[in-house]
């Protein structure tokens, strides 16, 4: 036989392997159960490879660069208590759990403002828990994301948030992931699950930050709403470099998972929704802005399943993309057979303020029931010229009533985050990033 | 106040206008009259100095300069203001901030202070109220879903809050009803005094029953074929156009 041999340990999936072995006996994992777990993703990762540029979930995201990047393992990282509070929302001053380089920092974490009806375990004891090793074995057998199976065999150890049945809170809980800044290639995995009980409801508050040029954050969330929870989940990616998260839900009955996200970008930031509307009467609503310049660039990889009757799903994504900065959105909604009178809205707003930027749309409906409602669009365009003419005459400048367009197309949806200080965040940096323009 | 001078103008390769020549004085009333496709609107647009019409040849002095080469944001700023026939919606942008933005503007290009949301909000509640405007439309979004009546209402009160020297009404009566009329007429005519000038643009004589103007042009086919003062538009009421436009 005749023919090449291909070097296997240059491939990427090799580095990884040698990152997955000396973690293993460098860092032992917290305990046998999720020294198992991170075993079985490591293999699901082996099997599931990297994307290649054809890879469905990948279609308009570039990972060459990524997947030929040699990372060490996030190591234990400083973040003073000054620093955390500068990133805080004042309302969540007493309600925060603050993650730093992919690991939970019991010190900067403060839970007293909530009182009764909230705890946290690592997910190390929880995973020995019947409960939480079905859900993430399952979880792990049916994945299909790559980089989440990443996070499963990488992860030193997880949080697992617990709320209640029928608890409910006055201060929303802030999820703080933060990461120091380092000099050569890092990659972090945090990762939580969150068991919302019967009948509970917490505005959760999400904020990705920190890490400088080389730092690779790849999350791994899980929210389980059980029978009437409701939880407000908003998200904000405003990390440098590499981000990759995925978001996965389901939903029991009368449940209500509301998710408005705002994406800053970075050199690749990627948001992978896995939704479950698993019983009767769920509600799922998804928004998400994306402001990007320069040339960078963020992705939303979209999956609704809807699994029963009488369930709402409702998307809004926006992306305003200047200079040669790059977005998309592949998203579909499926309706499995006997999801009668499901009711979904998917809508792709694109503003594309220059000539070399790009913006993919992918709106995709897959409808195997007979009685339902569902829509789904896409527009691209540009600034519309009647309006900035009218403002002229105004006697707004030329630069003025462009900006003034442009942030009234990105308001619309920031009026969506769950709180006006959440709302002021979003604008504080996407719409600064929008006047350094003018 | 304003000379217009031989003026021809067109948008691409289409000459609309073809020669027009016009002056209006401080504290006089101009209404230009004519049936669809004179050129009343193209008059309009050039005057505001929309970019998709060129001036060809001519010129437009505006208080002893030429508006050529003026950008309709300075024409605006130096005190013209187009009031439009169909004012363009625009969602997102609320209608209060974006009218404190517009008066703002102003302010600086006169070298005064702008003014703070509380004194400006004290200031547009005065106008609303001599316009009998509901206060909803602070809240709403500029122009965003109005009905044709108050997207009017909405151009007279900036038009009062800007306080143009040189105000162009394009069509501002056509879609309303009488009670609409009737209400966006009087804030005109309460705008109306010795230092401003006002030029009308209407297809209807009806306008011309509330506003009273002191000159009457008949505009055809982009040239103005007869001025007169305001029994003239009686005329044209009784009338119609054709014994003007076949003569």
């Amino acid at each position: 036989m005749t023919g090449t041999t291909i070097d296997q340990t240059n491939r990427p999936e090799s580095q990884v392997k040698e990152l997955f072995i000396k973690k293993q006996s460098e860092n032992k994992p917290a305990s046998p159960a999720l020294e198992k777990f991170n075993k079985a993703a490591f293999e699901k990762f082996e099997k599931l490879k990297f994307p290649d540029r054809k890879h469905e979930m990948y279609t308009f995201v570039g990972t060459k660069e990524l997947v030929s990047t040699s990372f060490a393992l996030g190591e234990a990282g400083t973040i003073t208590i000054n620093q955390a509070d500068a990133m805080t929302n004042p309302a969540s001053k007493n309600s925060r759990i603050v993650f730093v380089n992919g690991a939970y920092s019991e010190s900067l974490s403060d839970l007293s403002g909530l009182g009764e009806g909230i705890s946290l375990e690592p997910l190390s004891e929880s995973i020995g828990k019947k409960e939480v090793s079905d859900y993430l074995l399952e979880s792990l057998e049916n994945e299909n994301d790559v980089f989440a199976a990443l996070n499963g065999a990488l992860l030193t150890n997880g949080l697992v948030l617990e709320i209640a049945e029928k608890a409910a809170f006055k201060a929303p809980l802030q999820i703080l992931y933060l990461a120091t800044d380092s000099d050569s290639p890092t990659v972090h995995c945090p990762r939580l699950l969150v068991l919302a009980r019967r009948s509970s409801a917490l505005d959760i508050d999400v904020k990705f930050s920190g890490g400088g040029d080389h730092s690779f954050v790849n999350a791994t969330m899980d929210v389980i709403l059980e029978e009437n929870a409701r939880i407000s989940f908003t998200q904000f990616q405003n990390n440098s470099a590499w981000h990759l998260s995925k978001l996965k839900a389901s939903l029991k009955r009368d449940s209500r998972f509301l998710v408005s996200s705002a994406m800053a970008g970075a050199k690749l930031a990627r948001c992978h929704y896995e939704m479950w509307l698993n019983e009767p009467g769920a509600e799922l609503q998804l928004n998400n802005l994306s402001v990007l310049r320069g040339e960078e660039q963020a992705h939303n990889y979209v999956q609704i399943h809807h699994k029963a009757e009488h369930c709402t799903s409702a998307q809004l994504f926006r992306n305003i993309v200047d200079d040669k900065a790059r977005s998309s959105v592949d998203g579909t909604v499926v309706v499995h057979p006997g999801a009668q009178l499901t009711s979904s809205d998917q809508l792709i707003n694109n503003l594309m303020l220059s000539d070399d930027c790009r913006a993919d749309n992918k709106p995709n409906l897959k409808i195997y029931a007979d009685d339902v409602k569902c829509t789904h669009g896409a527009t691209v365009g540009q600034v519309d010229e009647e309006q900035v003419f009218y403002l002229k005459t105004r006697g707004l400048s030329e630069a003025t009533a462009r900006t003034l367009l442009t942030r009234s197309f990105a308001e619309s949806l920031i009026e969506t985050a769950q709180s006006q200080e959440v709302a002021q965040d979003w604008r504080n940096v996407l719409l600064k990033k929008l006047e350094a323009n003018a | 106040m304003l000379e217009i001078k031989d003026l021809h103008a067109g948008s691409e390769e289409t000459e609309i206008l073809k020669g027009i020549s016009l002056s209006v004085k401080k504290g006089e009333v101009h209404a230009i009259m004519g049936p669809n496709g004179s050129g009343k609107s193209t008059l309009a647009k050039v005057l505001s100095g929309h970019p998709s019409y060129n001036v060809t040849s001519g010129d437009i002095i505006y208080e002893g300069e030429s508006l050529l080469e003026m950008e309709a944001e300075d024409r605006s700023l130096n005190g013209i203001f187009m009031g439009y026939q169909y004012p363009v919606e625009v969602p997102g942008v609320n209608n209060a901030e974006f009218l404190r933005m517009a008066y703002n503007a102003r302010l600086v290009k006169q070298g005064k202070e702008e003014l703070d949301p509380l004194d400006f909000d004290e200031l547009l509640q005065e106008k609303m109220d001599m316009l009998g405007m509901e206060s909803k439309y602070k809240e709403r979004n500029l122009n965003d879903g109005f009905s044709g009546g108050e997207k009017k209402k909405n151009e007279t009160l900036q038009m009062a809050l800007l306080e143009p020297k040189l105000a162009i009404l394009d069509e501002t009566d056509s879609g309303l009803d009488i009670d609409a009329l009737k209400i966006v007429a009087e804030g005109v005519n309460k705008l109306i005094n010795q230092d401003r000038a006002l030029i009308l643009i209407t297809h209807y004589q009806r306008l011309l029953d509330y506003i009273k103007p002191d000159f009457v042009h008949v505009l055809s086919k982009g040239l103005i074929i007869k001025s007169g003062e305001k029994d003239l538009a009686l005329e044209l009421e009784a009338q119609g156009y054709d014994w003007l436009t076949k003569a």
